[in-house]
């Protein structure tokens, strides 16, 4: 994922913006890391470059 | 059924898609023997060129949409584009090729073996301007306003929500801008017991709303200008030798007659709309 691209993304659930972080970066491209939403609270996981922003299950 | 258990069969099956190749090869299909070659034949008998179908990475293209080149037509350099249900990714490489370098094309799918196919073929490719995310298109991961175009082909039908994806759309999407998708609707209700077949919704059939129930659920969530660009008869050889269409057909021991009945009623539109400026 770019980082250029997190301004487009936006929490699945409450559509407010999210918080990146980045653990493995290669050439402008996060590999590893994830994204945080403050107000949900809520952690999406980035890997392999591929951010899940599916919706966290409900039980 | 429930919506979980719809939202779960879809995945699960497109997951087996995703690893398999093209939609010809499904478990309860013989088809096989030349699947790319099948996949293309749909893609051109749903109005792809030649052009197009070469220009995308080798695996992309599973021949599983009802087409929508109407939709990449339109597209203008530097647009941000997202495709609701990306699969390999056919349809946003052939639009980061009409966006260019200044624009965008995000591809949003469920099903992580879609996504993990997609990235590679972009990485195959060398597509610096497309990026996949994997998500929910009741609950697209992307910020109000921030999107040009939403394109998507023949995956709607697959929502339990569909109302709800339209909202989403129209959220994501600018003031003045376009929803460019093709699906299937149905002209009349189907028979029960197609209704309730699993493998049908799967195959994108017995999801799919009645026409003016399609349209009706694109004005409530408030696009305007809607028109149906095209619209044509589902074709008849994709659905022939999709495998899903071919199990429903084992299993509800259906006549060719009936089958020919039953696409009859089945219809693959164009639809766009405008969300006001």
């Amino acid at each position: 994922m770019k980082r250029s691209l997190v301004e487009i993304l936006a929490c699945p659930v409450c559509h407010g913006g999210l918080e990146l972080k980045v653990e493995v970066e290669e050439g402008g491209e996060v590999i590893t890391g994830s994204l945080h939403c403050p107000k949900c609270p809520a952690d999406y996981p980035i890997e392999e470059s591929i951010p899940n922003l599916l919706p966290p299950e409900k039980d | 059924m429930k919506e979980t258990d719809i939202k779960k069969t879809v995945r699960e099956n497109y997951a087996r898609i995703a690893t398999q190749g093209s939609s010809c090869c499904g478990a309860t299909s013989s088809c096989c023997g030349n699947s790319t070659g099948l996949a293309e034949n749909i893609s051109k008998s749903v109005g792809y060129t030649d052009a197009e179908i070469a220009s995308a990475p080798e695996g992309a293209n599973l021949g599983l949409g009802c087409g929508n080149p109407v939709a990449l037509a339109s597209l203008k350099e530097g647009e941000t584009v997202l495709d609701l249900g990306s699969g390999a990714g056919f349809d946003c490489f052939l639009a980061a090729d009409r966006v260019g370098k200044r624009g965008k094309v995000i591809g949003v799918d469920m099903t992580p073996e879609m996504i993990e196919k997609a990235r590679r073929n972009a990485a195959a490719g060398g597509y610096e301007n497309v990026e996949f995310r994997m998500g929910e298109i009741e609950n697209l991961p992307a910020a109000d306003s921030s999107v040009d175009v939403i394109i998507s082909n023949c995956v709607i039908n697959l929502a339990p929500d569909k109302k709800k994806v339209f909202r989403e759309a129209f959220r994501v999407l600018k003031p003045g801008g376009r929803l460019m998708v093709s699906d299937i609707v149905l002209t009349q209700e189907l028979p029960d017991f197609i209704r309730s077949s699993v493998a049908a919704y799967v195959g994108c059939i017995s999801g799919a709303l009645l026409k003016p129930d399609y349209l009706e659920a694109v004005a409530a969530a408030g696009f305007r200008d809607i028109d149906v660009i095209d619209e044509t008869v589902f074709p008849i050889d994709a659905l022939a030798n999709d495998p899903t269409a071919v199990a429903i057909a084992k299993t509800l021991d259906l006549t060719p007659e009936k089958i020919s009945d039953l696409a009859s009623t089945v219809l693959s539109i164009k639809v766009s709309g405008v969300k006001p400026g």
